[in-house]
């Protein structure tokens, strides 16, 4: 039985139409006009018990939104969702002991206490017991390095420390399912390796479902094998991170260090993504053109200093799906045996 | 859930507030000296004004002095707004993390007044040990301090549901520090923490002191100074209590209004 279900969910906002400047902040007071946004459009998904999925989209896909309605917080405006078996906006307490969130944008340990006794208070708020208690924290502690800090107040610690605490405080009452919002955000590279560590860790001892929301696809190379793909509101992909390399990481990209400028530079079968001095970047389809061939014709027809060849990267693979749109593979492939290459230089949707 | 994990995180976080109080040291000593002063400037102004004009509104001066100096040892603790807190967490988003939790969020905000209170409660001893040195105030009988007491603790949460109100409006402004201001001022002037009701000419004193600030300080200190006779105790305290199931009734269907708000707009 899924742990996450949702149905043709569907959430729609409605605000009073602003207009700008002094007089129309004036008229906004009086004047009852709404525009309506539909921040999800019929979402559903089902997540099993110890899954670890990443759910990824540009900004205003709908990605919090539909996160806000898991945890209860935001009543959908139709369709079902369950969570352990609870509808979450119309049992929020109940929901709220099953679930841990942990927002990389703000805290929730308090400021003016030392990180110990946000914990303290946290085992009171959810009535956790004072052995289970003692556990988790000996526990987190080692596995994020906490000990030092443990009695700094939380105001004085540095962004990763901060993190870690929130980390630990997300996961002190054993929730079921943790919601992960742009967790490594700010961080810096080991700091973001200890938190990958620690949730790849509690995803397999204790069997705790996570999702990830992230615009660091390097979190969701590293912990997830499923992601969901959201845009404008609608789920645009949902399976193995795979499937998607296999078929939309087909390009590679081929650095060639020539010894001259070669004004005139060309091969067949790849197209220039970029150069700068004597430095020529080429990408090219793996299914189409065989990297040995490629290499062959570069260094028959020019003198080169060193060639390499560069995979993509799974951000890099999101970003060609957000343009050309995803389509399903097998009916792909046969409508278009040669994919179309990327257009020049597209800016990630962050 | 037993009674006990119910109260569990209410207690926690009261001591939680407690302790944060404490840590602010230098606040404590500055709170006592402008205390202290204000106890001393009063006594000089009512002393002045008495010389001028015996007894105005019937108040002799001894009763005058202990209802000043008792008024300002009661902000001590009056003076706390547990609930100033909804306005920052509404401002900076921050409540949607609260309501993620499994606790009832003005229970959250009245047990963060209580350990504030609890701690403030503390600084009325040496508060009214030092206003002694300043100014003779009348000790009342055990039965008028124990009336005195009720008394205050209805008013303790009348003005709590007052500032919950006026806090909870930011749900809808973003900003309520005006209005917040505005009603500190008038809960100051009218419910006579200034100056005694009595001061109020006819007509407007009666208005005044029908009003639900004068529930907050004026109930209390009248019978503290005798003002109020054990008769009138039942019925002044009754009015409170009107006053406290208003706000209190009040407070709940606005609470819920501004989490619909929370839950339809997402905040």
């Amino acid at each position: 039985m899924p742990i996450i279900e949702t149905h043709e969910l569907r959430k729609v906002f409605r605000s009073v139409k602003r207009t700008p400047g002094a007089l129309g902040a004036l008229r906004t007071l009086f004047s009852r006009e709404h525009v309506e946004r539909v921040a999800v459009e019929g979402v559903s998904m089902s997540l099993e018990a110890g899954e670890l999925v990443g759910y990824i989209g540009p900004n205003g896909a709908g990605k919090s939104t539909t996160i806000k309605m898991m945890t209860g917080i935001l009543t959908p405006t139709s369709g079902d969702i369950r969570v352990a078996g609870i509808v979450p906006h119309l049992d929020r307490r109940r929901n709220a002991r099953n679930i841990g969130v942990v927002f990389g944008q703000r805290s929730q340990l308090y400021w003016d206490l030392p990180l110990v006794e946000s914990f303290e208070l946290l085992r009171a708020i959810y009535n956790v017991p004072r052995e289970r208690y003692l556990v988790n924290l000996k526990e987190f502690t080692e596995l994020l390095e906490m000990g030092e800090f443990m009695n700094t107040p939380v105001r004085q610690l540095s962004l990763g420390q901060r993190m870690r605490g929130d980390f630990a405080a997300a996961m002190m009452h054993d929730p079921r399912i943790v919601y992960l919002d742009e967790p490594t955000i700010g961080l810096d590279v080991l700091a973001k390796e200890a938190i990958r560590t620690f949730v790849a860790r509690i995803n397999a001892e204790r069997g705790t479902t996570f999702i990830l929301t992230t615009h660091d696809l390097a979190d969701v190379e590293r912990l997830c094998r499923r992601i969901v793909l959201i845009d404008t509101g609608r789920i645009i992909y949902d399976g193995a991170i795979e499937v998607i390399k296999e078929q939309y990481g087909t390009h590679r990209t081929l650095v060639v260090e020539l010894c001259d400028d070669e004004p005139d530079f060309a091969v067949d079968g790849a197209d220039i993504e970029s150069r700068a001095g004597t430095i020529v970047r080429l990408r090219f389809d793996r299914k189409l053109v065989k990297a040995d061939q490629l290499i062959r014709q570069v260094t028959e027809r020019y003198c080169v200093n060193d060639v390499s060849i560069e995979e993509p990267e799974l951000e890099s693979i999101i970003r060609r799906i957000y343009v050309e749109g995803y389509t399903d593979p097998s009916a792909a492939l046969a409508a278009h045996p040669a994919l179309p290459s990327l257009p020049a230089s597209p800016s990630l949707p962050t | 859930m037993t009674l006990e994990e119910t109260i569990e995180p209410y207690r926690e976080f009261a001591l939680k507030a407690f302790a944060r109080e404490a840590t602010y040291r230098v606040d404590v000593f500055t709170n006592l000296g402008s205390l202290i002063l204000r106890v001393y400037l009063l006594r000089q102004l009512w002393v002045a004004l008495y010389s001028q004009n015996a007894a105005p509104a019937g108040i002799p001066l001894h009763a005058m002095l202990t209802y000043a100096t008792v008024a300002l040892l009661m902000s001590l603790v009056l003076e706390i707004d547990g609930t100033r807190s909804i306005r920052e967490k509404v401002r900076e988003g921050t409540i949607a993390t609260d309501l993620m939790k499994p606790i009832v969020l003005p229970l959250y905000f009245f047990s963060d007044g209580i350990g504030q209170t609890l701690f403030h409660s503390l600084l009325i001893v040496p508060a009214l040990a030092l206003s002694l040195l300043l100014v003779h105030i009348d000790v009342p009988s055990f039965t008028t301090f124990a009336a005195f007491t009720l008394s205050f603790i209805a008013g303790y949460a009348v003005n709590f549901f007052l500032n919950f109100l006026m806090n909870v409006v930011a749900f809808w402004t973003l900003e309520t520090f005006a209005i917040q201001l505005m009603v500190r001022w008038a809960s100051d002037l009218l419910g006579g923490q200034l100056v005694p009701l009595d001061f109020f000419p006819g007509i407007l004193g009666k208005i005044v002191e029908s009003l639900p600030f004068a529930a907050i300080y004026s109930t209390p200190l009248r019978i503290y100074i005798g003002e109020l006779p054990p008769a009138a105790w039942p019925g002044a305290i009754a009015s409170q209590l009107a006053w406290l199931a208003l706000f209190g009734c009040a407070s709940t269907v606005i609470w819920r209004a501004a989490e619909r708000r929370v839950v339809s707009q997402g905040g």
